[in-house]
């Protein structure tokens, strides 16, 4: 199987656009790991011929398109051995792999068996949201190791929501949270640090009146209580165009494996850059979704939830106008769950449009001066349509 | 360049394959490429008996249509009846292994039957748990993020299947998931440059040869893109239209769990004309109706 085609250097324009997308972004290896293994050579003549070729124009095309991209992180070992293995060696490694499942934590986009996924599934706590209703048609907040998409029209609450997330992802262990860092990449400048500041009291606030005699038998080693170490917590990248936006998703994954504690990346308004500044739509589809793939891999790698907050647009479907989100047909496809966040009268809902494990279902909650938080009335109630 | 594909032009009669002729091909047929159910009975009766061994079957629809959980199904099926190992390969996290239990505890009539050749002997005695943990070992799950990801998936696959094939004399392997090719396929695909397009009918071409020497059944989901006036299609262009032996069309209308399958292609018809109404089945009540 020939895979070396991809690399065929073009001169243009567009054709030079074309190509960033169609590299892989290899990493640029160390030189030890290229180096076969030593192998015994009777059984390479009755090894199926396209094996050692493809092994041969995979790495040469690794080579090659390391010198035309950003570095990542190293690749997981198990590409490197398999590589290298041309004989019964590699075979065996290869239905070891396959057949034996060899994910773990070092290797963490290995195969898996479903019963072993259970198991990690169960163990995992979710991110809550600051609302019950909210949480409840979630599945107890947001997963990690998925990627959501909240979407409604302007002033609904997605940055609230987005900060209320980058807060309550910090909420340590022992009070129920998870203890993390959040990244915050900021595309349209409304992240606004006074109102971070207001969230981080009221979340604070909410701990403390749940678990009001364990802040006193606090161990020292514990963090302090205190909105500014939440405010020191949240790693912010603003963006000004979607050529940085590229880049930063790019950088991300090397950034992810320095700072192991972070547990959730949010982006406000993924939309925003390339709305405005694309002529030509089948490119943004193939940019957006190489970028949906890298998040989807940042999300598993490094075990953290990424929620990407994006905007409507009105399309022209059935002889009227209706709201849908924004950035086509072919973006609804990369996310793993998807909340669309609405007006009903004066009230906000927030609707579950998409997920892999729950029913679709809708929940009201409230923007407040603490935050995000369940509306209080009486009828509180979770409206399954 | 020249000489590898050079390389590759078959030059003794050992590489050209053997040769069959009908009645090796209809006993092949009749032995090794059966129907796997998928669980689900409106698809099973469109389908003939479920989806094909040695085949490429597409399924397709809108966003949040079905077709993740018409994999789920179709895994926790076959793996619930003891058909074989499932290997589901992920593009986008959606693998659950918490709905894959909800589905299977859900199977009914699992207990003292002879399920496809395979006697279960004792399983009724033992309690749920370990039933459940045996069942999910048979599916394995892998996460795939760009196209050469999965290639050299693929390409592993097939050296542990012909391995399976020389010790155990069959591979255990019957079903190959995967979910979303579609959005493996997309960041290369279209431009002016085909070397995407190449990847991709490579792609297929190896899926299609697995299918077929190994009997496995090949389920891939695919997106819809807009097709102008409002309309639209299945992504991936006119190249892949070839490509899989049957394609199936979901959709599901807004706020109902009520899923509508259409036959788009299927190989094995051969009335001359084809009229499929669409079958419709439940989801996420976790039984199987039509």
């Amino acid at each position: 199987m020939v895979v070396m085609v991809l690399f065929a250097i073009s001169a243009g324009p567009t054709g030079s656009s074309d190509l960033i997308f169609l590299l892989r972004t290899a990493p640029a290896l160390p030189p030890r790991l290229l180096i076969r293994r030593p192998v015994s050579r009777r059984s390479s003549a009755d090894r199926p011929r396209p094996a050692s070729h493809r092994s041969s124009s995979a790495g040469s095309a690794r080579s090659s398109g390391s010198c035309c991209s950003s570095s990542s992180a190293p690749p997981p070992p198990r590409r490197r051995r398999f590589l290298a293995g041309g004989s019964d060696a590699g075979r065996a490694v290869a239905t070891r792999r396959v057949l034996d499942m060899g994910a773990g934590e070092n290797n963490p986009l290995g195969a898996q068996n479903a019963w072993d996924m259970l198991s990690e599934e169960q163990s995992q706590k979710h991110i809550t949201t600051g609302s019950g209703d909210l949480n409840g048609i979630l599945g107890g907040g947001i997963h990690c190791k998925e990627v959501t998409e909240i979407g409604g029209v302007p002033g609904v609450g997605k940055t609230q929501l987005g900060i209320q997330l980058a807060i309550n992802v910090q909420i340590p262990v022992e009070y129920g949270g998870l203890g993390g860092k959040a990244v915050y990449i900021d595309t349209e400048g409304s992240f606004m640090v006074e109102r971070v500041y207001q969230i981080a009291e009221g979340c604070i606030s909410d701990i403390l009146e749940h678990f009001p005699h364990s802040h006193e038998k606090s161990s020292s080693g514990n963090k302090q209580l205190q909105p500014e170490h939440f405010l020191a917590d949240i790693y912010y990248f603003r963006i000004c165009s979607y050529a940085e936006q590229i880049a930063a998703i790019n950088y991300l994954e090397k950034f992810l494996g320095e700072h192991k504690d972070v547990r959730i990346v949010i982006i406000d308004s993924v939309t925003f850059h390339f709305r405005q500044d694309f002529d030509d739509l089948a490119l943004r589809t193939r940019v957006l979704s190489e970028l949906s793939l890298k998040l989807m891999k940042i999300a598993k790698a490094y075990n953290l939830a990424v929620v990407l907050l994006n905007q409507v647009t009105t399309k022209f479907t059935e002889g009227s106008f209706q709201l849908t989100l924004a950035l086509g047909d072919s973006w609804s496809h990369s996310c793993t769950n998807r909340v669309i966040l609405y007006w009903n009268g004066t009230e906000r809902y927030a609707y579950l449009d998409k997920s892999p494990s729950l029913p679709v279902a809708s929940a009201p909650y409230a923007v407040t001066g603490k935050g995000v938080r369940d509306v209080s009335s009486n009828h509180k109630r979770v409206r399954v349509t | 360049m020249e000489e590898r594909m050079n390389q590759d032009q078959p030059s003794t009669e050992g590489r050209c394959g053997r040769f069959w002729n009908g009645m090796d091909l209809l006993k092949d047929v009749t032995e090794n490429k059966h129907f796997l159910p998928t669980g689900l009975e409106g698809v099973d009766t469109l389908l003939g008996g479920g989806l094909r061994q040695g085949q490429l079957t597409e399924v397709t629809g809108p966003s949040s249509s079905g077709k993740t959980q018409f994999c789920l199904h179709s895994a926790s099926h076959v793996a619930a009846k003891h058909m074989g190992v499932v290997m589901y390969l992920d593009t986008s996290n959606s693998f659950s292994p918490g709905r894959i239990a909800t589905i299977i505890d859900g199977t009914p009539g699992l207990f003292g039957q002879r399920a496809y050749g395979v006697q279960l002997l004792g399983f009724d005695l033992q309690p749920k748990d370990v039933r459940l943990k045996s069942i999910m070992r048979n599916i394995i799950c892998e996460s795939v993020f760009d196209i050469f990801a999965l290639s050299e998936v693929l390409h592993q696959l097939e050296v542990s299947l012909l391995n399976d094939k020389e010790k155990n004399g069959g591979s255990r392997i019957r079903l190959l998931i995967i979910d979303s090719i579609s959005s493996l396929l997309a960041p290369i695909i279209g431009g002016k440059y085909p070397q995407g397009r190449a990847m991709m009918i490579s792609v297929a071409m190896t899926l299609k040869k697995l299918a077929d020497e190994h009997n496995l059944s090949v389920l891939v989901t695919n997106h819809m893109v807009s097709a102008g006036n409002g309309a639209v299609k299945p992504a991936l262009g006119e190249s892949w239209k070839a490509v899989p032996h049957v394609r199936l069309v979901i959709s599901r209308e807004r706020g109902s769990n009520m899923c509508t399958a259409t036959v788009l292609k299927h190989t094995l018809l051969y009335a001359a004309v084809f009229s499929f109404p669409p079958r419709w089945f439940l989801m996420y009540a976790g039984q199987q109706q039509q």
